[in-house]
């Protein structure tokens, strides 16, 4: 199993059939909780692999950010995917799903407290005691900050990464989203975090609907996002970069198109 | 054993001699009718060529002729070479593409004579490009063709006839008042083999092999996995559609199929179509009775030529 490296795109059903014909591709991403724990393997990962393509799940449901300790039963599942995908990390995001009982269905942002630092560091100190591989931990965008904030964005991210060893997944998207919707300046952040902890970032496309910036995952990627892994790279590249599409798949082209603009971007081979 | 007098002997002959007869008698049949069966399904090897099935000639080979056309509808839709008007009637946006089989030809030319989806199959230029492509199937061995069909079902009609026989002595077997037994179990198995029988198979083995491989080289487009049929493009829809019935063409573009009246139908693995009426020559492709012939599974009442056009 090797670290992911150049450009990668989460593997989706509905485009396997895409991305098993991406010549150079050397890695991919998989949602974790739509990988079995046993049974076959979707048909289209399993032959990714035995092409010895690097697959790395992303755990969605894991709620890191919950106040109660991350559930045992979906730490196992997410440990038994590694292992099947003989993956070299997993990663999740800074984010809670669900909160007494009630499951949101979306990532939800955690307010930066010290309270909420101890929480984080706490679950995926549970997490990791049981996972055979590092995890990688993904911030998410949030369209407002919380109002009892203790913490900025970078304190808090460095803080959990420091105390929990873990690696970080840096969605560049999402660093445009909340620059742009805070009016904030993006490189600063970008100036500011643990660059040589990435393992990976993701790019994603979104729109701008109400003078806000949406992180769809539905839209190409916009100019904006590609100058920010342009910018990103110039500091410090990381490893691999991720496309991440999640619906409304465009034609074939045009999704090569934008993998070779990420390419482009960071100075990586183009896998098309 | 009891001795009959020959007088009372149904037709003269003792029981026991009958049925060794009968016996005789249905395993030679048997034993043709199987043979030719084996032979029409090995198919011919010889005619093999590498070149790779297009969507429209996996469908014919998956669903007959009412799913080829309705692959080569969604290539066409899928390129936006066709459209619907509000009368449920095909139109044409733009002029026809390059690359165009013959069949995508002959819809696009009915579409631009805003013919309706359902009379494409007896669209004259349609029929002979749905002829092509059998023909192309049967010289590469993976259809059977009319002739070894034929000889399949002269060897059915023998064994059918073999049993009416057999159910006329057991008549009158049973109005003397003989012991019946034997023959009962005879016909029984006899009748069980000639239903078995009864289908003249479409596909050989080649063909069916054909089928399986293309199907997994194309799982992607399973309906399970939702396929991005904007992504995979015309040739993914037509072959979508090819392989997992119109739903596939429904879930590509709901608004066009509903518009154009294409049933909403889905394709197993196991999904067979039954075309043993198309006898005559010519008229088989466009055949009423294709259009059930080529519903998943296949009901009964299209074999022996019941329900050909």
């Amino acid at each position: 199993m090797t670290g992911p490296s150049g450009v990668g795109i989460g593997w989706r059903p509905e485009i396997t059939g895409f991305v098993a014909e991406l010549p150079g591709l050397r890695f991919v991403e998989v949602v974790a909780e739509g990988v079995p724990a046993s049974g076959p393997l979707p048909l289209g990962l399993a032959q990714l692999r035995e092409r010895a393509v690097t697959v790395v799940p992303h755990g969605v449901r894991l709620n890191l950010g919950g106040a109660e300790p991350v559930e045992s039963a979906r730490v196992a599942h997410l440990a038994t995917v590694a292992q099947r995908l003989d993956a070299p990390l997993v990663s999740e995001h800074i984010a809670f799903v669900r909160a007494g009982g009630l499951e949101a269905g979306h990532l939800l942002p955690l307010p930066r407290s010290r309270e909420a630092v101890d929480a984080v560091c706490a679950n995926v100190a549970r997490a990791q005691a049981e996972l055979p591989v590092p995890i990688a931990l993904e911030p998410i965008a949030a369209l407002l900050d919380w109002p009892d904030d203790e913490l900025d964005e970078a304190d808090f991210l460095t803080e959990i990464l420091d105390r929990t060893g873990a690696l970080l997944l840096l969605d560049v998207a999402n660093v445009h989203a909340n620059a742009r919707n805070r009016g904030a300046d993006p490189l600063a952040l970008l100036d500011r975090l643990p660059l040589e902890r990435i393992a990976y970032a993701h790019v994603a496309g979104g729109a701008e609907h109400g003078g806000f910036y949406h992180d769809t995952h539905t839209d190409p990627v916009p100019k904006a996002v590609l100058e920010l892994v342009g910018a990103l790279c110039a500091r410090r590249r990381p490893p691999a970069l991720l496309l991440e599409r999640d619906g409304h798949y465009p034609p074939a082209a045009e999704l090569r198109a934008e993998l070779d603009a990420l390419a482009a971007a960071a100075g990586f081979p183009a896998v098309t | 054993m009891i001795v009959y007098t020959a007088s009372g002997d149904t037709w003269g002959i003792p029981g026991p001699t009958f049925l060794r007869f009968y016996l005789v008698a249905a395993a030679v049949v048997l034993t043709f009718a199987v043979y030719e069966r084996v032979r029409m399904a090995a198919g011919s090897n010889a005619a093999m060529t590498a070149d790779p099935l297009g969507p429209q000639q996996v469908a014919y080979l998956n669903g007959g002729p009412q799913l080829a056309v309705h692959a080569a509808l969604g290539g066409l839709r899928g390129s936006g070479t066709v459209g619907v008007r509000p009368d449920r009637r095909l139109t044409t946006v733009g002029a026809a593409p390059s690359g165009l089989t013959p069949l995508d030809q002959a819809i696009h030319w009915a579409a631009h004579q805003h013919a309706r989806v359902r009379d494409l199959p007896k669209d004259d230029r349609v029929r002979v490009a749905l002829h092509q492509i059998r023909n192309g199937l049967e010289q590469r061995g993976l259809l059977t063709n009319d002739s070894q069909r034929a000889r399949a079902r002269f060897w059915n009609k023998v064994l059918i006839a073999l049993l009416g026989l057999g159910v006329l002595r057991l008549f009158f077997g049973l109005a003397n008042g003989h012991p019946v037994g034997y023959l009962l179990l005879t016909l029984a198995v006899l009748l069980c083999i000639a239903l078995l029988m009864g289908r003249a198979p479409v596909r050989t083995r080649a063909g069916r092999a054909a089928l399986r491989g293309v199907r997994r080289e194309h799982a992607h487009l399973a309906p399970a996995s939702a396929p991005a049929y904007a992504t995979y493009g015309a040739a993914g829809a037509a072959m979508g559609v090819a392989l997992y019935g119109t739903a596939a063409l429904w879930a590509l573009d709901p608004g066009f199929a509903e518009q154009a009246e294409i049933q909403r139908q889905a394709i197993s693995s196991s999904g067979g179509w039954t075309g043993g009426s198309d006898g005559s020559s010519g008229g088989g492709d466009s055949s009423g009775g294709d259009g059930g012939g080529s519903s998943c599974g296949g009901g009964g009442g299209c074999g022996g030529g019941g329900c050909g056009g």
